[in-house]
């Protein structure tokens, strides 16, 4: 028992109601509010690696809360295992950051903005944390909720249709999740994670197909793998930078922890194993892999091309999950690290660029180097860590993929690997050699801003840069980060550890 | 098995309704179809024609009703209504810049 687990649920959700009560007395009051809060949350998450510290190195680390003191089977349960605990620390950290940079980079609406943001970090730290079932596909539907009015922000024509397609997709998929959790609920009468592990493999045959299937569906048509792929690059590019940021590489991060957290401890990877659903998986992903970065190539949008480039790394990353050795759900956790730093840095620069640029076009980002070389530069660290150049974060994670899917010598996945480096090499360094073009000086309007607001620039560029920085040392460094993340591993390899500690005391 | 059926007929009307119709409203009302299939089925498959609770101390309580199902379904409704309004709050945001409810205007399948 310990109670701290739900204040990562509280603390957000009640400063996003408490933010517009703040907002009608004054706008300082709600800023101060806001970073407060958020300074909050993370401090939580620093205690808790604080006062375990000597169990997170032992990889023992397990933290549980009854909700209403009901004991497993019956009520909800929170729990945070080394998983959840890597993944609540990425979120934390990134949305810190976005939160930082917001209050420099969206001029308008903010109390709005602010109270569905902490909505969205309260629903992401309920989906890290529960332990029950359906929980969990409530706290996947107000994600969705509260994140698509952030996409339509820029009340625009294309911000609405993409908010439209977002919802449709993700309601569609919320549905094939609820008949998924209906039919386990049906089949074993239980909604605790823990208890339904127990009993899942004593199911018949074809209601395990039925569940497992029903899920997938759900989560790859949120994640936007291979078939449903489509909504993702007009949602991810038709909001502000810093959505752009959270959605395509905050987000997609969660339904990756669901995907584990469902398929490694809940239900089990021997089920995925015995219907041969693994190999399926891992071609469609590796499909989406390669297609996500022949969409990117043949895009001419800066923030589209990121976005179907975060296709292409989720297909990656899924694909390299599948494989289910410890090595390559190290690479793959590798990678989920790597992918959110490099993501949410490449779109906190670009939305800083694109404001001297008319539209998010190839040909209007010429010269845009120029305005601000050192967070250029920070750019083209990050786009080089995307491709996979050393230093960087991405160097390290791809070689690990690579690795693990030579050690399971499955080479078509290594042969995609390599393709996808290179076809992301020409499509990043197309905008990097644009940025530097040196332009006669045209008319002044052409750097003039085009949104109605100033930025305020310091906030922004520092926020950018420092990602930047984050990406080049933890990739120098980043075998510090193996402790914590090989006792993730541990835990998606063992899902003995996570039954035994909700179910026995 | 009549559930089932009927449940995967209603279920696939409101499919249809999504993939074939021209205006945005009616795939909304396909989706919120969809949504009531899978509430009726809920209920009809863990419906055991005993008690509804909640149970009087002095009534015997066997052969009671499962409670649970119709509190997620309850939260189902919520959550099905929730999406709903808001997807209709785009649609009228939509249809001011665009004055027609069409999808086709979101741009093809493939392409956006």
């Amino acid at each position: 028992m310990n109670n701290i687990l739900i204040y990562l649920v509280i603390v957000p959700l009640a400063t996003a109601f408490l933010i517009p009560f703040v907002d009608i007395f004054s706008n300082k009051a709600r800023k101060i509010l806001v970073g407060f809060s958020a300074l909050l949350e993370f401090s939580i998450g620093i205690y808790i690696i604080i006062s375990n510290y000597g169990e997170i190195t032992e990889h023992t680390f397990f933290l549980k809360y009854y909700l209403g003191n009901w004991i497993p089977p019956i009520g909800i349960t929170l729990s945070m295992d080394m998983l959840s605990l890597f993944f609540s620390t990425l979120i934390s950290v990134s949305l810190l950051f976005i939160i930082t940079y917001s209050i420099g980079f969206i001029g308008h609406h903010e109390g709005k903005y602010y109270v569905l943001l902490f909505l969205i970090w309260a629903a992401m730290h309920g989906i890290i944390l529960t332990g029950d079932i359906f929980n969990l596909d409530v706290f996947l539907e107000l994600m969705l909720i509260t994140s698509a009015p952030l996409v339509a922000f820029k009340r625009n024509r294309n911000g609405t249709e993409a908010a439209i397609k977002y919802m449709f997709f993700g309601a569609i998929g919320g549905l094939f999740i609820f008949i998924g959790v209906i039919l386990v609920y049906f089949n074993l009468g239980t909604l605790n994670f823990a208890d339904i592990a127990q009993s899942f493999s004593l199911l018949p045959l074809f209601s395990k197909k039925m569940i497992i299937i029903f899920f997938l569906i759900g989560i790859f048509i949120k994640l936007g793998i291979f078939p449903f792929h489509f909504w993702l690059s007009k949602a991810h590019s038709a909001c502000p930078s810093s959505i752009s940021a959270l959605l395509s590489g905050v987000i997609v991060k969660v339904y990756i922890y669901v995907f584990i957290r469902l398929f490694f401890n809940v239900f089990g990877f021997d089920i995925l194993r015995e219907t041969g659903l693994d190999i399926i998986i891992i071609v469609i992903a590796l499909t989406s892999s390669i297609l996500g970065h022949v969409l990117a190539l043949s895009e001419n949008d800066i923030k589209r091309m990121l976005a179907y480039s975060t296709v292409a790394n989720l297909g990656i990353i899924v694909a390299v999950l599948t494989l289910n050795t410890k090595l390559a759900i190290l690479a793959g956790l590798l990678h989920v690290m790597a992918h959110l730093l490099m993501k949410v840095s490449l779109f906190t620069a670009t939305g800083y660029l694109l404001q001297f640029t008319p539209s998010h076009k190839l040909q209007d980002l010429k010269g845009v180097a120029y305005k601000n070389i050192i967070l250029f530069a920070g750019f083209t660290l990050t786009a080089a860590g995307m491709i996979g150049l050393p230093p960087m974060i991405g160097f390290a994670s791809k070689w690990h993929i690579l690795q693990a899917f030579l050690d399971r010598s499955f080479h078509w996945g290594s042969i995609i690997v390599i393709l996808g480096t290179i076809i992301a090499f020409f499509y990043y360094i197309k905008y990097i050699i644009y940025g530097f073009k040196t332009i006669s000086i045209g008319p002044p309007e052409r750097f003039r801003l085009i949104l109605s607001v100033f930025y305020r620039e310091r906030v922004v560029t520092n926020i950018a840069i420092l990602f930047a920085i984050a990406v080049v040392v933890v990739g120098v460094f980043f075998k510090l980060s193996y402790g914590p993340i090989e006792g993730a591993a541990n835990a998606v390899m063992n899902p003995s550890i996570y039954i035994e500690s909700i179910l026995g005391g | 098995m009549i559930n089932h059926i009927v449940f995967i007929f209603i279920f696939l009307l409101g499919f249809y309704a999504i993939l074939v119709k021209k205006s945005l409203i009616k795939m909304v009302i396909g989706l919120n179809i969809m949504e009531g299939a899978i509430f009726y089925w809920f209920i009809a498959i863990t419906d055991r024609g005993g008690i509804i609770p909640i149970v009087q101390s002095t009534q015997v309580a066997f052969n009671l009703n499962d409670p649970i199902p119709q509190a997620l379904i309850l939260t189902g409704i919520v959550i099905g209504a929730s999406t709903s309004a808001f997807l209709l709050t785009l649609i009228i945001e939509l249809n001011k810049f665009t004055d027609s409810t069409n999808p086709d205007q979101l741009g093809g399948i493939i392409e956006d």
